[in-house]
């Protein structure tokens, strides 16, 4: 697929290469916009905001980096900066804060009767942002270690290392309380 | 899955037992590391408890989905970033076009002006010589007449001259004559 968008973009045909763009990358920029912004409507506001840049940026676009490489990164830095401008608003013991209503959102997108369920997602929430965002990713991307590492711009040997740390910290998290006083 | 781990697994085959879950290791390599658990409860159990967390991650994490609008509201999006831009484009061209026309009608006054004035000159200079040489040598006009050269030839010219020039600057619209109109 890439190779027929560098090909119309060689070329000059931007639009033709964007039209390519959209249905290539469209559900892969969404899934890492919902890695790190644990929203799904902030997640699909970010993709739109992506794409509209790639779009912008496409007829500068010299092919240094794989094309891949290019958006994840205008993804990345599309989402950073709607974390920016949500941090002045952080407040978890605000019910209505921002963040707290992200928080609650991506813990009922799925069934609400799984206290287990709920349970392990907020010690995700738990965990560093960077592992967080591996692990919802790694997870999302059917347990690739190659799709985390290019979608995070991460070699693949920190990306293990970091899912091993996630995990490992996740079970210890998980243990009752005893356990890891013990 | 709460079992007592104080010491976790073997620190040399934590990696190991996680690579051997994701059929990441060599077979050689496999075989070796399957042996060990098999010797080792703590590889073992520590080794159960990732895999349960594993599971128990792939099955809670989120997996949310873009919208069926979202291409659609992409293309709106962009078409609304298109036409501004062709608006913006034309009215640049436009104004430039308008600075151009100025600045054109801006050099010929200045052209214009610089004319203007030299003729002005030249009338006032020729009309004030000429009329100084013909009220000082009326009685000698018969020269002219029997074809002698003298100072009432060139005073003569300079009169012809001055009345060209007259006629140059009104024709220039630099002196403007009730009723004439160029």
């Amino acid at each position: 697929m890439d190779a027929g968008i560098e090909h119309h973009l060689a070329a000059g045909r931007h639009a033709r290469a964007f039209d390519l763009v959209v249905p290539a990358y469209k559900d892969r920029v969404f899934r890492l916009a919902y890695a790190i912004l644990r929203d799904r409507a902030a997640a699909e506001d970010a993709a739109q905001e992506t794409l509209v840049r790639v779009w912008k940026a496409l007829p500068g676009f010299d092919g240094r980096a794989a094309l891949g490489t290019w958006i994840y990164a205008i993804t990345r830095n599309t989402c950073l900066m709607e974390l920016r401008r949500r941090r002045p608003t952080v407040s978890f013991d605000d019910p209505d804060s921002t963040e707290a209503q992200h928080a609650a959102t991506s813990i009922a997108t799925g069934p609400a009767e799984d206290p287990e369920r709920e349970n392990l997602l907020r010690l995700v929430e738990a965990l560093p942002r960077n592992q967080q965002e591996a692990v919802r990713l790694f997870y999302l991307e059917d347990r690739s270690y190659d799709a985390v590492a290019e979608r995070l711009g991460m070699p693949l040997g920190t990306v293990k290392n970091l899912l091993h740390r996630a995990r490992k910290r996740l079970m210890e998290l998980a243990r009752p309380d005893e356990v890891i006083a013990a | 899955m709460n079992e007592i781990f104080p010491t976790g697994p073997c620190a040399d085959h934590e990696h190991n037992l996680v690579d051997l879950l994701e059929g990441s290791l060599g077979p050689e390599r496999a075989r070796a590391i399957r042996q060990h658990v098999d010797s080792c409860p703590r590889c073992r159990a520590w080794q159960a408890e990732f895999a349960a967390l594993d599971e128990r991650l792939a099955d809670a994490m989120p997996r949310p989905a873009l919208s069926a609008d979202f291409e659609r509201a992409l293309q709106e999006r962009l078409a609304t970033l298109v036409q501004p831009a062709t608006r913006g484009d034309v009215r640049a061209a436009v104004d430039r076009e308008y600075a151009r026309l100025i600045d054109a009608i801006r050099r010929d006054a200045r052209r214009r002006g610089l004319l203007d004035g030299i003729g002005a000159a030249a009338v006032a200079a020729s009309a004030v010589v000429a009329a100084s040489g013909l009220v000082g040598n009326a009685g000698e006009l018969h020269w002219l007449l029997a074809g002698r050269p003298s100072s009432l030839m060139l005073e003569g010219l300079g009169a012809a001259l001055a009345f060209a020039a007259l006629a140059w600057s009104v024709g220039r619209g630099a002196i403007s004559i009730p009723g004439w109109r160029r």
